[in-house]
């Protein structure tokens, strides 16, 4: 299956006089990490947010693949393939870890209806799903499609063992890395990171980098927006910095980083974001 | 009447509009809370009032002092200290305010039925004398019109330089904004905030004495009377008074100059129906108009998962113990289920009840506990169910040819379905409070302009039921209302199990959550409300059939908000808490005078403060306690495995309250030190200076956790050292030296962990 890439064009988003996004175009190709940095204000979030359809540019397009999912809801862009996660991680706290990622690897088929009648999700009737059970419980049970998802993503990040989990009861860091599993098994194209960073030490986000690798090197495109000016440069393939609702540079991280007017604005930054902006600022 | 005296005659009804309104935003705007209680309050005080008037033969003005000056507000600082200020000290979600206002309506309604009884009073007294001022020509003004408009802008005057110019309206808005940080900062929150409730209380009982002499006084009229002007804060947006004082006024005037024009026909009645109904149809428009209330704090008021926070049947292998006993718990409910068919007829007759209202509350766990919507008008549908029953049944309907008793009901459930679908959009993009409002003025618009119409709700008659023939005796009847509730309870637990349940639970988790994933947001917020509002229906149907009557007082809007109550006390997400609830409501009913379920229903829901799953929670909660505590007098104390402590799952912004973790995430390196407090990993005691090696494949440490051990190493490296030294130094006969303090800065950092031998130097 060939994968789509995400493209943004000519997109501008005002709010009564202020233009936080101002004619913006960006591409993000699958296998490859795109980071969008930039200081607070810059627009970061209201671009990553057109992205995801939570606001709808007032000019502009979003394209996915060769499809103009401008005036598409979220849930639908995410069916075809563009997955985000949140800056708050936002699983479904009363549900175990297996069953979130189980929502996620459902979302392709809409046909709910079905399961009001309580057929099974594959629309088979009772009693073969009855019989599946018992032969399930034998352990002799094909695994659906499905489930073999959640458990190969389980088992590729290290959840098996919280798989029963309440999701609720996890830390933050275990919160996102079953966020990032959840939106894995949404089978995505384009996978759009909002601050995954944050609220993580060193060593987790050293673990999410290798992470965010590995999901590229299976032919994902991820679009990474964060504080951590180390990590993005640290991963990313390419980088859109942004000011004042404008790209200002992009490119490799190499170019994008001694770009003069990124430098200018991160040295001018340097006092207030020494925190945020470390890497930058050294 | 010309138009300008139509116009006068309606001052009268905005102003109190008006201060109902201003009322009602005082303490939203000092509280975060809108005080659906304001009716119940209002009628109390109303009653209140005439008992001192009429049956204690005081003084009006006495009446009005007491009623107004120390009963209102004491009602408002009770119900601060006791219900409110304990939600806003654990920082409830705005839901279960609203939910605790409910309980206090419920409570207040549950009170005026049970001490003056539900019957109408027509001689509540009033406070201004029924004569009235020359304007201008022959245009007169009645006194009341002008008193109360004249206290209208008073009061908002007063309330309008106290917020904006005082230093007690900064602290309002500090309050408002962040209660704790407010406190932190010296401002006296709560007595910001009892002084808020002190004020709405006050305007409410002003309201309800108002308004009571123009209406005749009942406990549900007048109450309705008074939720009615919700339409005037809505079209304020919570937040400007000026808006909700021009539009009580404008509605008002609207309202009576409508009295000029008579139609005939289909559009004749419609109008009348607006002449006394114009504030009920505003709040429908102004809701489904306004794009969105400014709801204080985060406007998260539609997170239920406060009190809905049961999971998904785990989808994984279930174990042998938990389903016989699932089994057990379902046998022993059908066998009290079946119990009243053994009972006398007069008691079975009033069994009847019982699951035709369990059905109307398995659609509200729907909804509300499964899907997250909340809803306040399921008297309507189920109102809507039992009427197109009917008619089906008469053959009256569409000219669809009458159908069997049986038949009848299921197709007339089935023709909800369709209401219910329109009723779903406006949920779309509403959520909380607004949507409470929405489904509650929908309940409300359907019961005026449908259930009250003597076009719809008269020439009914109910058949008994037949089946091939077979007339149903009582006995059969109830079987099949059982059957009715298998059903509904079938359809409930296909929606809780599977990918329809998982979807839904994630709806109610995390709505932008599960639209991240692809969640079809839009269309589940749509089977949600259409399927529950055919469980309704069917309800209703079967209602109408336990009571021999179609009443509209069965299916009034204010039936949807005890009925909620009710619902959310026994367990918003327990299909069984419905069914308990219908039981607990039926029975009451039965044995105690009427209201006194209401009344019962109101405590409870007062008691959810401190127990916020409802008692379905309670007696979950208490279960698994005593199965611990069973299972651990069994087994050895060293041998028990760490038991994860129950978290409250927090409705604000979803994030999982961390105080209940224990060190079993089995995740290495995630969770802060959690790697490190893993079994075999403590530090050993007594403490040597030697390098506690890691076993091989064992999970890294976090790098707090390696400088914890490093820190560690260091300190019984040390003491190892002076020991040494006194050793040496005591045979040496040498003076001791100085204790030895580490060298350099303590090291941090997962580096650190690699040389633990560098701070061990003494």
């Amino acid at each position: 299956m060939s994968r789509h890439v995400l493209q943004a064009v000519g997109l501008v988003r005002r709010y009564g006089g202020l233009t936080a996004v101002d004619h913006v175009d960006l591409v993000a190709p699958p296998g490859m990490i795109t980071g969008l940095i930039g200081p607070n204000g810059a627009g970061k979030s209201t671009l990553f947010s057109l992205l995801t359809g939570v606001e709808q540019p007032d000019e502009g397009k979003v394209v996915l693949g060769s499809t103009d999912i401008t005036s598409m809801r979220p849930d639908i862009r995410s069916r075809r393939g563009l997955v985000q996660t949140f800056q708050v991680p936002s699983l479904f706290p009363t549900l175990t870890v297996a069953d979130n990622l189980l929502v996620g690897a459902e979302n392709r088929r809409r046909d709910y209806a079905g399961g009001l009648l309580g057929l099974s999700a594959q629309g088979r009737s009772r009693i073969s799903h009855s019989a599946e059970r018992v032969l399930e419980r034998l352990g002799l049970a094909p695994k659906g499609p499905v489930t073999q998802i959640v458990e190969e993503v389980l088992d590729s990040l290290g959840l098996s063992d919280v798989r029963d989990t309440i999701a609720g009861t996890l830390p933050t860091g275990a919160l996102r890395l079953v966020e990032f599993a959840r939106a894995l098994c949404a089978r995505p194209d384009i996978l759009l990171l909002d601050e995954p960073a944050s609220g993580l030490d060193s060593e987790e986000t050293a673990k999410l980098s290798q992470l965010l690798r590995r999901t590229a090197a299976d032919g994902v495109g991820i679009v990474i927006v964060d504080h951590d000016v180390d990590l993005v440069f640290s991963v990313v393939d390419q980088v859109y910095a942004m000011v004042g609702g404008r790209v200002v540079a992009s490119g490799d991280p190499e170019t994008v980083r001694n770009d003069p007017t990124v430098r200018s604005v991160y040295l001018a930054q340097a006092p207030l974001a020494a925190a945020g902006h470390s890497g930058e600022a050294r | 009447m010309t138009s300008i005296d139509l116009a006068l005659a309606g001052v009268s009804l905005g102003a109190i509009a008006a201060l109902s309104g201003i009322g009602l935003l005082v303490t939203y705007r000092t509280n975060g809370v809108l005080n659906l209680a304001q009716g119940g309050i209002a009628t109390l005080v109303a009653y209140v009032f005439r008992e001192m008037v009429v049956e204690w033969n005081l003084p009006i003005w006495l009446a009005a002092v007491i009623s107004l000056a120390v009963v209102s507000p004491g009602i408002g600082l009770l119900l601060e200290r006791l219900v409110f200020r304990p939600l806003a000290r654990r920082r409830a979600s705005a839901a279960e305010s609203l939910v605790a206002s409910l309980g206090v309506l419920v409570l207040s309604l549950g009170i005026t039925a049970g001490i003056w009884g539900l019957g109408s009073r027509s001689d509540a007294p009033s406070i201004f004398p029924n004569s009235s001022v020359r304007l201008f020509g022959d245009t007169r003004i009645g006194v009341d019109a002008l008193a109360e408009l004249v206290m209208v802008i008073v009061f908002a005057g007063v309330i309008g330089v106290i917020a904006a110019r005082t230093a007690f309206g900064r602290q309002i808005r500090a309050v408002v904004d962040d209660r704790q940080l407010a406190e932190l900062s010296g401002v006296p929150a709560d007595k910001v905030a009892a002084a808020g409730w002190a004020a709405g209380t006050t305007m409410a009982g002003l309201t309800g004495i108002l308004l009571a002499p123009r209406f005749q006084l009942t406990p549900y009229g007048l109450t309705l009377l008074v939720l009615e002007t919700f339409a005037v804060v809505v079209a304020a947006r919570l937040s400007s008074m000026p808006v909700a004082v021009l539009t009580a006024l404008g509605i008002a005037i609207l309202q009576s100059e409508l009295k000029q024009f008579t139609l005939h026909g289909d559009a004749g009645q419609i109008l009348t129906v607006l002449q006394s109904n114009l504030f009920i149809v505003a709040l429908l428009v102004l809701l489904l108009a306004v794009p969105k209330l400014r709801e204080l704090g985060s406007g998260d008021s539609g997170a239920t998962a406060s009190f809905s926070s049961r999971g998904a049947p785990p989808s994984g292998r279930v174990s042998g113990v938990r389903l016989r006993r699932d089994y057990l718990g379902k046998l022993g409910g059908g066998a009290l289920l079946l119990a009243p068919l053994t009972f006398a007829p007069s008691d079975l007759r009033s069994a009847f009840m019982v699951p035709a209202l369990a059905l109307i509350f398995l659609s509200m766990v729907i909804v509300t506990g499964y899907s997250g919507q909340l809803s306040l008008g399921a008297a309507g549908f189920a109102g809507l169910g039992a009427l197109l029953s009917l008619k089906l049944a008469n053959g009256d309907l569409f000219g669809l040819p009458a159908l069997p008793g049986i038949a009848s009901m299921f197709v007339g459930a089935l023709f909800v379905a369709p209401i219910g679908l329109i009723t779903g959009y406006p949920a779309i993009r509403r959520r909380g409070l607004t949507l409470a409002l929405t489904t509650f003025a929908v309940g409300a618009v359907v019961s005026r302009f449908v259930f009250e119409q003597p076009t719809f709700a008269t020439g009914l008659y109910l058949d008994p039921l037949t089946l091939f023939g077979w007339e149903l005796s009582e006995k059969a009847f109830y079987v099949f209302e059982l059957i009715c509730l298998g059903i509904g309870l079938l359809v409930v637990r296909n929606l809780h199990h599977g990918r329809l349940g998982r979807a839904l639970l994630a709806l109610r988790d995390h709505s932008e959550g599960a639209a991240a994933v692809g969640v079809d947001v839009r269309n589940l917020k749509l089977l949600a409300f259409t399927v529950s509002s055919v469980v309704a229906g069917l309800g209703g149907a079967l209602l109408v059939h336990s009571s021999y009557s179609f009443s509209a007082d069965d299916f009034a809007p204010l039936q949807s908000l005890l009925w909620f109550t009710a619902v959310v006390v026994f367990g918003a997400d327990s299909a069984a808490g419905a069914i308990v609830a219908a039981a607990f409501m039926v029975t009451i009913d039965v044995l105690a005078p009427a209201g006194s379920s209401t009344l019962a229903i109101g405590i409870l829901a007062l008691a959810l403060g401190w127990m916020p799953g409802g008692l379905a929670s309670a007696v979950r909660g208490g279960l698994r306690l005593l199965a611990q505590y069973l299972a651990d007098s069994f087994v050895d104390p060293n041998q028990r495995a760490p038991r994860p402590v129950p978290v409250r799952i927090s409705a604000v912004g979803h994030l999982p309250a961390t105080t209940g973790i224990t060190g079993i995430t089995g995740i290495p390196g995630i969770g802060s030190t959690l790697g490190a407090a893993r079994a075999g990993h403590y530090a050993r005691w007594p403490l040597s200076g030697n390098r506690y090696v890691l076993p091989p494949g064992a999970p890294r440490l976090t790098p707090f956790g390696a400088s914890l051990v490093t820190m560690i190493e260091q300190y019984a490296a040390a003491q190892t050292a002076v020991a040494r030294q006194r050793q040496a130094t005591d045979s040496d006969g040498a003076p001791r030296p100085a204790v030895p303090q580490p060298t350099g800065p303590a090291p941090t950092g997962a580096g650190a962990g690699a040389h633990p031998a560098e701070g061990g130097r003494a």
